[in-house]
C-alpha cells in the first residue's frame, strides 16, 4: 500500500444518490468523488441543495448510496447492512450537529456520556472520561446543569465534548457554527481544531459560513451533486454564492 | 443507557405526571371495580359463610343458596340414615315481612335453626345469650339488621335518627310477636335485609303453617368421611342434592354450593357485565391516556432518538430504553392506583358499604394489565422511532 493510500481516511467514488419516485426524481449526488486525509480538517462547502448534507450522510453511513463506493478508514460502507453500519458509526464516528441535539432532560455530563454508554462502557468509567473532556472544553463546574441553562456557544462545546469523548477517528460536523454569532463560531472552530487535531483523525465539516474557512486545511466545493474543486487556500474560493 | 432512559423520563415532569395519572387512574378503576365486584359476589353466598355446616342437603332442583325449594320433614330421617352421617339438622330460610313497633314494615331473612343442637346458629353474639333462644317467641337479630330495623326518633340536633334495636325490643312477624334475646355479628347478604334467627319449629309458626318448611339440611360427616364423599352417598341413597360448604373462592370444590351460587349470579344477572364494562373502561382509558402521552413523549424526543441512532445505538438498545421508561411509569402508576384503591376500600369497609374484597389475584391481574398498557405504549413509541431515519439529524 502506497503512503498516499495509507493516508486516506475517507474515499467516495462515483457516488449516486437519488430521492423521490422515478417520475419525480431529485438528484442529490451524481458521480460524486471525495477524499479526506488522516490528520486534516476538510470543509465541504457549496450553495444550498448542492448535496453537501447528502454526501455527509453517505460518509457517515446513515444513507446508503444507489451507486458508487464509500470507504472510511479502509472499511467499505456501501456493502454493509444496517446493523454493521450502526456498529461502524458507534466505533468510528463522532457527530456535531447544527442544532446541537443535546437531550434537554439530561444533564450536561449525561449528554456527553451517551456515546460511551452506547458502546457499553461502565457508567462510572463513562462519567470519569466525560468529566475530563468537559474540563477540556472549558465547562468545568457546569456538568450537572441542564443544557438549556447554557448559552448557544456553551451548548455547542458540550456537543463537541460528546462527539470526541469516545475518541472516534472520524469527526463529522454539520453546520457547527450556523446557530452562533461570529466570535462564538470562531471560538468553537478553534476548539474543534485544537481538540480534534491528531495524526490519525479526520474532521469533515459541512458549512455555509465562510468566516470559518480559515480553520480548514482544505476546502472541497460542491456544485450540482458533485465536488467541483478542492482548494488549500480559502481566498481562492468565490464565496458570493455560498 | 437505562439510567439515562430513566433520567429522560423523570426529567420531563409534566409528561411524567400526565403519564402516571393515566396509569394510576386506570389501575385504580380496574382494581377498585374488581374488588367491589368480588365483594358483591361474595354476598351472594353469605348464608354459606354465616351458617356453618360441612354438608348442605337440598332439593335436587336447587341451583343456588338463596333459592330454597322446600323439602318434606321426613327427608331429614332419610338423610340421617345414610351411612357416614354423624348428625343432620333442619334449616329453614325464607323472606318474610316484619312489622316494627312504629308500624313500618321490613323484609327480613328468617332463619330457623334446630333448637336442640343450635346447628347453624350465629357464631358471634354481641348482646344476649344463645340459650335464651329457647324461650318462647324469641329471635336473634344481626347487628346490621338491628340498625336497619331501628326505631326512628329525633336526635339532639333535631334531625331524624334511628336507634338500633337491642335485647328486649319486640316486633311482629305475621302478627306473631318476636322478642329479641340476642344481637349477632354475621356477614351481610346480597339482598341487604336483616337476618332474624329463630328455632326451626317457631319458624314454622312465623310462616303461618306453610306445608313444607324444610329448606336445607345441615349435615356433619362421621370421622374419616370427607364431605365430598358423604355428598355422593347422600345423593345416591336419597336422590336429594348434597353440597359441600367451601366458600374460599379460589379453592372451590366441584360440589360447592357457594360456587354454584356465584356462577348462578354470574350468568343470570347483569352484575358481571356492569363491572366488566367498568374494568374494560379502565383498561381503555389507561391505553388511551398513557399511550397518547407516551407517544407524545417519544415525538418530543424523536430528534434525540434519531441522534442516538446516528451515534450508533441499534434499535434493540432504543427499544429497551423505551421499555424501561414505559414499564417504570407502569410500575409507579400501578403502585399509586392500587394504593388509592386500597385506601378507598378501607374507607368503604369502615362505612360498611359497598362490599370490598381485594384478592391478591386482583392486584396481580391489575398489575399485569397495567404492564400490558405500558407494553402497548412502548410498542407505539418503538414503531415511531424505528421509522425515523438516522440521517434526519443532518436536516437541521
Amino acid at each position: 500500500m502506497s503512503h498516499e493510500a495509507h493516508s486516506i481516511a475517507v474515499r467516495a467514488s462515483g457516488v449516486d444518490m437519488f430521492f423521490g419516485t422515478p417520475d419525480n426524481q431529485v438528484v442529490a449526488l451524481k458521480q460524486a468523488d471525495f477524499e479526506a486525509r488522516r490528520g486534516e480538517l476538510i470543509m465541504l462547502v457549496g450553495p444550498s441543495g448542492c448535496g453537501k448534507t447528502t454526501l455527509l450522510s453517505v460518509i457517515a453511513g446513515t444513507l446508503t448510496p444507489q451507486a458508487g463506493t464509500v470507504e472510511v478508514f479502509g472499511q467499505r460502507l456501501d456493502g454493509l447492512g444496517q446493523e454493521e453500519l450502526t456498529a461502524f458509526r458507534r466505533k468510528n464516528l463522532g457527530f456535531v450537529f447544527q442544532s446541537f441535539n443535546l437531550i434537554p432532560t439530561l444533564s450536561v455530563i449525561e449528554n456527553v456520556m451517551v456515546p460511551l454508554l452506547i458502546q457499553g462502557r461502565p457508567y462510572d468509567e463513562a462519567r470519569a472520561r466525560s468529566l475530563s473532556i468537559i474540563d477540556k472544553v472549558g465547562l468545568k463546574g457546569r456538568e450537572d446543569g441542564r443544557p438549556n441553562a447554557l448559552s448557544g456557544g456553551q451548548q455547542q462545546r458540550v456537543a463537541i465534548a460528546r462527539a470526541l469523548v469516545h475518541e472516534p477517528p472520524l469527526l463529522i460536523c454539520d453546520e457547527p457554527t450556523s446557530a452562533l454569532d461570529k466570535d462564538t463560531g470562531a471560538h468553537i472552530m478553534q476548539l474543534v481544531r485544537d481538540l480534534s487535531r491528531s495524526p490519525e483523525r479526520c474532521v469533515v465539516v459541512v458549512t455555509h459560513d465562510h468566516r470559518i474557512f480559515r480553520f480548514a486545511d482544505r476546502i472541497a466545493e460542491m456544485e450540482d451533486g458533485r465536488i467541483s474543486r478542492v482548494v488549500d487556500d480559502p481566498k481562492l474560493l468565490d464565496t458570493t454564492h455560498l | 443507557m437505562y439510567r439515562l432512559a430513566l433520567n429522560m423520563l423523570f426529567g420531563d415532569r409534566a409528561k411524567l405526571a400526565m403519564l402516571l395519572c393515566g396509569l394510576a387512574f386506570s389501575a385504580l378503576l380496574m382494581a377498585q371495580q374488581s374488588s367491589v365486584f368480588f365483594g358483591i359476589m361474595s354476598w351472594t353466598y353469605t348464608p354459606m359463610v354465616n351458617i356453618r355446616a360441612q354438608v348442605w342437603v337440598s332439593d335436587p332442583m336447587v341451583e343456588q343458596v338463596n333459592d330454597a325449594k322446600p323439602l318434606r320433614d321426613t327427608d331429614l330421617g332419610r338423610v340421617r340414615s345414610v351411612d357416614g352421617v354423624a348428625w343432620a339438622a333442619p334449616l329453614h330460610t325464607s323472606f318474610v315481612q316484619a312489622r316494627m313497633q312504629d308500624g313500618n314494615f321490613k323484609l327480613i331473612t328468617l332463619v330457623g335453626i334446630d333448637a336442640d343442637t343450635f346447628a347453624g346458629a350465629p357464631a358471634v353474639l354481641t348482646q344476649g345469650r344463645i340459650e335464651d333462644h329457647r324461650l318462647p317467641d324469641t329471635v336473634i337479630v344481626d347487628e346490621w339488621g338491628a340498625s336497619l330495623m331501628g326505631r326512628m326518633g329525633v336526635g339532639p340536633d333535631g334531625k331524624p335518627r334511628s336507634t338500633p334495636l337491642k335485647v328486649g325490643d319486640t316486633f311482629e312477624i305475621n302478627d306473631i310477636q318476636a322478642r329479641i334475646v340476642g344481637i349477632c355479628k354475621v356477614k351481610r347478604a346480597f339482598t341487604g335485609g336483616p337476618f332474624v334467627y329463630t328455632t326451626y319449629d317457631r319458624a314454622k309458626g312465623y310462616t303461618l303453617g306453610a306445608r313444607r318448611t324444610l329448606s336445607f339440611m345441615l349435615v356433619e360427616p362421621q370421622k374419616g368421611v370427607t364431605p365430598a364423599e358423604l355428598c355422593g352417598r347422600i345423593e345416591r341413597d336419597t336422590g336429594l342434592k348434597a353440597w359441600t360448604s367451601d366458600t374460599v373462592i379460589w379453592n372451590w370444590g366441584e360440589r360447592s354450593l357457594a360456587r354454584n351460587t356465584f356462577w348462578w349470579f354470574w350468568t343470570n344477572t347483569g352484575i358481571p357485565f356492569s363491572f366488566g364494562t367498568a374494568v374494560l373502561l379502565g383498561l381503555f382509558v389507561g391505553i388511551a391516556i398513557s399511550g397518547q402521552t407516551f407517544y407524545s413523549f417519544v415525538l418530543e424526543n424523536l430528534k434525540y432518538f434519531a441522534a442516538i441512532k446516528a451515534m450508533g445505538a441499534g434499535m434493540g438498545v432504543i427499544a429497551r430504553m423505551l421499555f424501561v421508561q414505559a414499564f417504570t411509569a407502569g410500575l409507579i402508576g400501578f403502585g399509586l392506583g392500587a394504593g388509592m384503591a386500597q385506601a378507598i376500600g378501607r374507607a368503604m369497609i369502615e362505612k360498611g358499604m359497598p362490599p370490598f374484597v381485594m384478592f391478591p389475584q386482583i392486584l396481580w391481574a391489575t398489575f399485569a394489565l397495567v404492564l400490558g398498557i405500558s407494553f402497548v405504549s412502548a410498542i407505539i413509541g418503538i414503531i415511531k422511532v424505528s421509522r425515523v431515519d438516522a440521517a434526519s439529524v443532518f436536516r437541521g
